[in-house]
């Protein structure tokens, strides 16, 4: 059997069937943790961008503690973004937005003050951009810009300069070498901000 | 299963692999990730278990099918087999250590086209028992690991001053002036320079020998 012309296409197919089933296996056997840590991610995403909440290194059981107690999940009057709220008045929103990336979605949320306007912060749950390059978004020097800029009003709310350029108050310098993942978080981000702000019209006081 | 391999031949697998044919320093293979992971020693040690993982299994894998296996399609079979034991490897990180998985980016993956994994199964794993191959994976990769571990562990130490992330003395003090240069990408390729200097310079391959 083994010198017929078909035996080696059989026996590809019965290897890889063999070794695809385990690992099929084994991915479905933890596919729940995998869930949760993703769901801890998230909602270490959304504290991160919420003022006074997040402080890095804190433990999964603390991010899911904090995240429950504190955070409010989207409703009519957030426009899609999770809430921060003292004593019933939104302080700040946690803003999702995703699309497409230079490899892959990148996902994240941006954080919003109450005015609707002044930028509390910026995070990222799931990217995959190039190593070095892109997928240096999710480095605190990148994303420490984004706090306290103010959303324009006309234009563009955000928008990305060329590194080394100079900056108004809606302005962050991109990511040097990442033109591609640059345009197209620049993109996401001003397309959810657009959007949210005509479901909670805080467009133009 | 495996036949026991006798004590001779251990000896003489583990020497070729940790030090005669170091798939480092004598056969510099594997290097796009010794440059990648070294810049932290734990980064460093989960990437060696992987491939000390993946390594001694999957040539010993390949040594078991290796009768059955027909000889135009043996390379299909061994990435699929390797890449079999990278996914394992890759899923069980992403379930019990994710901010791991998450620094180790995509390196874990790559694994499956490292040099050393496809060079061990078809220089050996393709031509001897599972057990023997078994030991020749394991003692590659060992071979690989503790070169990785030596420039992880000056780079670590020069570029932030501490070691597996707890200050060391001297280093983590003020007195030590860090440089942060060895644990970005330049760091990487200076360091593995002279380890591979230093070490064929203490063990010379014999056609350098010779002249």
């Amino acid at each position: 059997m083994r010198e017929k012309r078909w035996f080696p296409v059989l026996y590809m197919f019965l290897v890889t069937a063999a070794f695809s089933s385990v690992v099929i296996g084994f991915t479905a056997v933890t596919r729940e943790r995998v869930e949760a840590n993703e769901r801890l991610a998230f909602e270490a995403a959304v504290l991160a961008v919420l003022p006074g909440v997040y402080e890095p290194g804190l433990g999964g059981a603390e991010v899911h503690r904090r995240f429950v107690e504190q955070v409010s999940e989207p409703d009519d009057a957030s426009g899609g973004a999770y809430t921060l709220r003292q004593g019933g008045q939104i302080a700040a929103y946690a803003l999702p937005f995703d699309g497409q990336g230079f490899w892959a979605p990148i996902r994240g949320l941006i954080g919003i003050a109450a005015d609707g306007k002044t930028v509390t912060g910026i995070s990222f749950y799931e990217q995959t951009e190039t190593p070095g390059l892109g997928a240096e978004i999710v480095k605190a020097a990148f994303r420490n810009q984004f706090k306290d800029k103010q959303l324009a009003r006309e234009g563009q709310p955000i928008n990305m300069k060329r590194p080394g350029a100079e900056l108004d108050e809606n302005d962050v310098h991109a990511v040097t070498g990442a033109t591609q993942t640059s345009v197209r978080l620049e993109a996401i981000i001003n397309r959810a901000v657009s959007e949210w702000r005509s479901q909670v019209g805080k467009g133009g006081e | 299963m495996a036949p026991p391999v006798a004590k001779s031949d251990m000896r003489k697998i583990a020497l070729q692999g940790l030090w005669r044919d170091n798939p480092i320093f004598r056969q510099v293979l594997g290097i796009c990730s010794t440059l990648a992971v070294t810049n932290l020693v734990a980064n460093t040690l989960v990437m060696c278990t992987a491939l000390v993982f993946t390594l001694s299994l999957s040539a010993a894998t390949v040594s078991i099918l290796r009768t059955l296996t027909p000889r135009n399609i043996r390379m299909m079979v061994e990435t699929l087999i390797i890449a079999f034991y990278v996914i394992i490897v890759d899923v069980v990180l992403g379930a019990y250590w994710p901010a791991m998985r998450a620094n180790l980016g995509p390196y874990v993956g790559l694994i499956i086209t490292n040099c050393i994994v496809m060079g061990r199964c078809e220089a050996y794993g393709n031509s001897h028992p599972p057990g023997e191959a078994f030991l020749d994976g394991l003692f590659n990769a060992l071979g690989y690991s503790f070169i990785l571990l030596i420039v992880a562990t000056f780079r670590e130490v020069l570029g932030l001053g501490t070691f597996l992330g707890s200050p060391v003395p001297f280093f983590g003090g003020p007195a030590w002036d860090k440089w942060v240069i060895m644990v970005m990408p330049p760091g990487a390729f200076f360091m593995l320079a002279i380890v591979v200097w230093v070490f064929r310079s203490i063990q010379p391959a014999k056609e350098e020998k010779a002249k």
